[in-house]
């Protein structure tokens, strides 16, 4: 299967802050986790978690785009999860800078290529006539 | 006889923009008879009962028999699986940018 995450968030700082935050090694493991990331295309690197009793925790990716401060993107697998995370930076003026975040999920286990946009927007938008 | 049980990814089974047509006509529907749903669609009967053949291997459809027609109706249940798939990034994404948050307002100070 495939399915796109897409998510915004607006931070009240300078886009090299948010940039340092979602790169540094030392700055991601206080909002992430315990990892060996680097920005440095084709490094392979470790996010760290809990492991809990349903998620061994580790996640694994390979970095794919580096293009400082506007754009970082790398590979996301755990488990039989094969995902691309893609953060871009857009300053907004103000002291504000918007992090947008899209996930792009595939998984071994459904191998399915149909659909790759917009999954969660269409699941959201029946729930809402189901609800009716 | 009315056999409703899954023996197929839901997954796999919305991957399909027809599909995923289907289930929205027959979400704001009650029931519908095949004549009614093949009606939306540019294609024949047969590819449209094929269509929902797999959505009911999915649990996603329930069917039934009323004299000489077949009525469908909609099972959403299943979808709560494609849900909790986003639910749970979500809901990862959304702590950790609450602690970066929290990391650059402390930085400020």
């Amino acid at each position: 299967m495939s399915l796109t995450l897409s998510m915004d968030f607006p931070f009240r700082t300078s886009i090299e802050k948010l940039w340092l935050a979602i790169t540094d090694s030392n700055q991601l493991a206080k909002w992430i986790t315990e990892n060996d990331f680097k920005p440095v295309v084709g490094h392979r690197f470790q996010f760290r978690h809990e492991p809990s009793e349903w998620w061994d925790g580790i996640v694994e990716g390979e970095v794919l785009i580096v293009d400082e401060p506007n754009l970082l993107s790398y590979t996301w697998a755990t488990g039989e999860e094969r995902h691309t995370v893609t953060l871009t930076l857009q300053d907004l003026g103000g002291g504000k800078v918007n992090l947008h975040l899209e996930q792009i999920g595939f998984s071994n286990v459904h191998g399915l290529e149909g659909a790759k946009h917009g999954w969660s927007e269409w699941v959201g938008e029946l729930e809402k006539v189901l609800a009716e | 006889m009315n056999e409703n049980y899954q023996s197929r990814d839901v997954f796999n089974a919305i991957a399909d923009p027809t599909r995923r047509q289907l289930i929205h006509l027959l979400a704001e529907a009650d029931e519908l008879p095949l004549h009614e749903l093949t009606a939306q669609f540019p294609m024949g009967r047969t590819a449209v009962s094929k269509h929902l053949t797999i959505l009911k291997e999915a649990d996603l459809v329930h069917d039934r028999k009323v004299g000489r027609e077949t009525r469908f109706r909609l099972n959403a249940s299943p979808l709560r699986e494609v849900q909790d798939w986003v639910a749970f990034y979500n809901k990862y994404w959304n702590a950790n940018m609450l602690r970066l948050s929290q990391l650059l307002e402390e930085e400020d100070e």
